[in-house]
């Protein structure tokens, strides 16, 4: 038994702990105390009159939260460009997955080209898209008229603008999608599907009974993945809007800057911020159990 | 022959659509990059498409951005270098040797085991940075780290950790550990095991892990937002304040995001293969 050999010969335990320290006092000092600071801070008032304070300020922070309509309004906008984006970004991916898999030639390029997008600086993201939606200057409402179709106001108009948004983060992140389920795919022993195919299975049945359940688990854990990073959107929308018009497109990791920062009261964001947290966290949880069941039920 | 013809077409479909995609895909692209070979009439009198055809392609831009502008680009250009590279650097050696110390020696801290250990690391990278940020702000002030790169690479190592510890485990645990184990009976102590033997091998992965942590500390904005005003700032906070200094000067824009993009398309061109490949594990 080599495996318990080593370990137990490698059970000297300080030379264990000085291989994970560094990393753990590292996440401790930057992630763990932050984060806990930040929810005292949620607690509490903050002023920089003689120095930096910190006063204890009870629910004051979460009562004007939950009385905060802009809180509503972000986390609406935040929570429907998740579950859209998300959604279309999915079944996209499944698409194209299956069709990178029908073995056609050049389907290494294609792979490579589609993988591209989530790799590139938000930032330059949001530009490109701008561009692109220029009332205008842009291409698509250029090309609109052409097809019979009106002009649209895709950053200005309040009902339209999280739609454009949607369809930025679609185009920068169904790559995701298509990474994990093609990698999911992969996993897939090709024994399995010859042999379903010799029983006489093609198309959608291969699909739906071999193919799609055994995807269950990657497409769990892609759109899991996917919506946690969703829900903390900010970047392409402070190019895209900035928030507007208004604050018909801000995310709750916009708002929390906004507040925190802009308006200079870090004990506010820091409540925005860990309500995005506590959203995050039960949006993950029901998730979880929604699927175990749904597994539970495929696998029987 | 009724089979063949269906084949055929469901062959003829499926390249439309990928080829659909692809067009979906690379059409923004080739704007921004067009775009930084035009005149400003032609972008204002817009949306012009093809170079030589409807418009006159010109470099201009592209001179003026290391000549005119290069006071203002070279400083975020050359922290954001610096920043990445250094940032990722820590992250990967520090991550592999949290991963190899997971996948090697058994923890028991209070109640939590190896797995408890390693969820907690990486349940870390789904916490919202803003989150995390407001507090920085605060705590970065108090030790004078605002606006420096020291601190941006502290707060890059650790935002890439859970990443890098992720990767670089499911890296080590395919090593057999039959080769450390002949090299500890020739009487290597384990930091020469690990410097020497493990790293060594595991160099392409290493060379992946790092690429990846990158890519994400290059692309970073919330931080360098928050973090940064002036000294340490980055490409991406170079280029988001271009519309709020001077208007929309879209030729100077598209110049500075293809700058910024150029790297990470490079890196990814060359990593498809790993990333395929480091993810198995999730998807299982």
């Amino acid at each position: 038994m080599p495996m318990t050999n080593i370990l137990s010969s490698f059970r000297g335990k300080k030379a264990g702990r000085a291989f994970i320290l560094p990393a753990v006092i590292i996440l401790l000092l930057l992630t763990i105390f932050p984060f806990l600071f930040s929810l005292f801070l949620s607690f509490g008032k903050v002023s920089f009159l003689g120095g930096l304070q910190i006063h204890f300020a009870g629910l004051k922070n979460w009562l004007r939260l939950f009385n905060d309509e802009r809180f509503y309004n972000a986390l609406s906008n935040t929570v429907l460009i998740a579950v859209i984006a998300v959604a279309i970004e999915y079944v996209l991916g499944l698409g194209l997955v299956l069709l990178l898999n029908r073995g056609v030639k050049g389907s290494t390029f294609f792979r490579v080209l589609f993988f591209l997008p989530m790799m590139l600086t938000p930032i330059a993201v949001g530009y490109m898209w701008r561009m692109m939606f220029n009332p205008t200057r842009g291409p698509i409402n250029h090309v609109l008229p052409l097809l019979g179709l009106p002009a649209v106001g895709w950053l200005t108009e309040p009902k339209i603008v999280l739609y454009s948004i949607i369809l930025t983060d679609i185009w920068q992140w169904t790559p995701f999608m298509i990474l994990i389920l093609f990698a999911g795919l992969q996993s897939i022993p090709p024994a399995l599907l010859e042999a379903a195919k010799v029983d006489g299975a093609s198309g959608w049945r291969l699909f739906k009974e071999i193919i799609f359940p055994l995807l269950i688990p990657a497409s769990i854990a892609a759109i899991l993945l996917r919506t946690i990073e969703v829900l903390k959107i900010v970047d392409k929308i402070y190019i895209l809007t900035g928030g507007g018009p208004g604050i018909y497109s801000e995310s709750m990791t916009l708002f929390g800057y906004n507040l925190g920062l802009r308006a200079f009261d870090l004990a506010y964001g820091a409540t925005i911020a860990f309500s995005l947290f506590a959203t995050i966290l039960v949006v993950s949880i029901i998730f979880l159990l929604m699927t175990r069941r749904s597994q539970e039920i495929s696998l029987e | 022959m009724k089979a063949v013809r269906n084949e055929r077409f469901m062959k003829v479909t499926t390249y439309l659509l990928l080829i659909a995609w692809a067009v979906f895909v690379v059409f923004p692209l080739y704007w921004m990059l067009t775009t930084s070979f035009k005149s400003k009439l032609d972008v204002f009198l817009g949306p012009k498409y093809i170079p030589w055809v409807d418009f006159k392609p010109i470099v201009q831009w592209w001179i003026r951005i290391f000549t005119v502008e290069r006071e203002e680009v070279i400083r975020p250009l050359v922290n954001s270098i610096i920043v990445a590279s250094i940032s990722s650097l820590l992250a990967v050696l520090l991550g592999t040797m949290a991963a190899y110390g997971l996948t090697r020696f058994k923890f028991k801290f209070g109640p939590l085991r190896n797995h408890d250990i390693l969820v907690w690391i990486v349940s870390q990278r789904m916490m919202p940075p803003i989150v995390i940020v407001l507090a920085l702000f605060l705590m970065f002030k108090v030790v004078n780290l605002l606006d420096t790169r020291l601190g941006m690479t502290l707060i890059y190592t650790a935002f890439n950790l859970p990443i890098a510890v992720w990767m670089m485990r499911n890296f080590l645990s395919q090593i057999p550990i039959s080769i450390e184990e002949a090299a500890m009976v020739d009487g290597a102590s384990r930091s020469q095991i690990f410097f020497r033997v493990v790293l060594p091998l595991t160099l392409p992965s290493l060379a992946a892990t790092f690429l990846l942590c990158f890519i994400f500390a290059w692309n970073e904005f919330l931080f360098a937002l928050i973090l940064t005003f002036d000294k340490a700032s980055t490409m991406p906070i170079l280029i988001a304040s271009q519309h709020f200094q001077r208007g929309p000067q879209w030729w100077d824009i598209s110049v500075m995001s293809t700058v910024a993009i150029a790297p990470v398309v490079i890196i990814a061109l060359s990593l498809q293969r790993y990333f395929v490949k480091g993810l198995i594990p999730i998807s299982k």
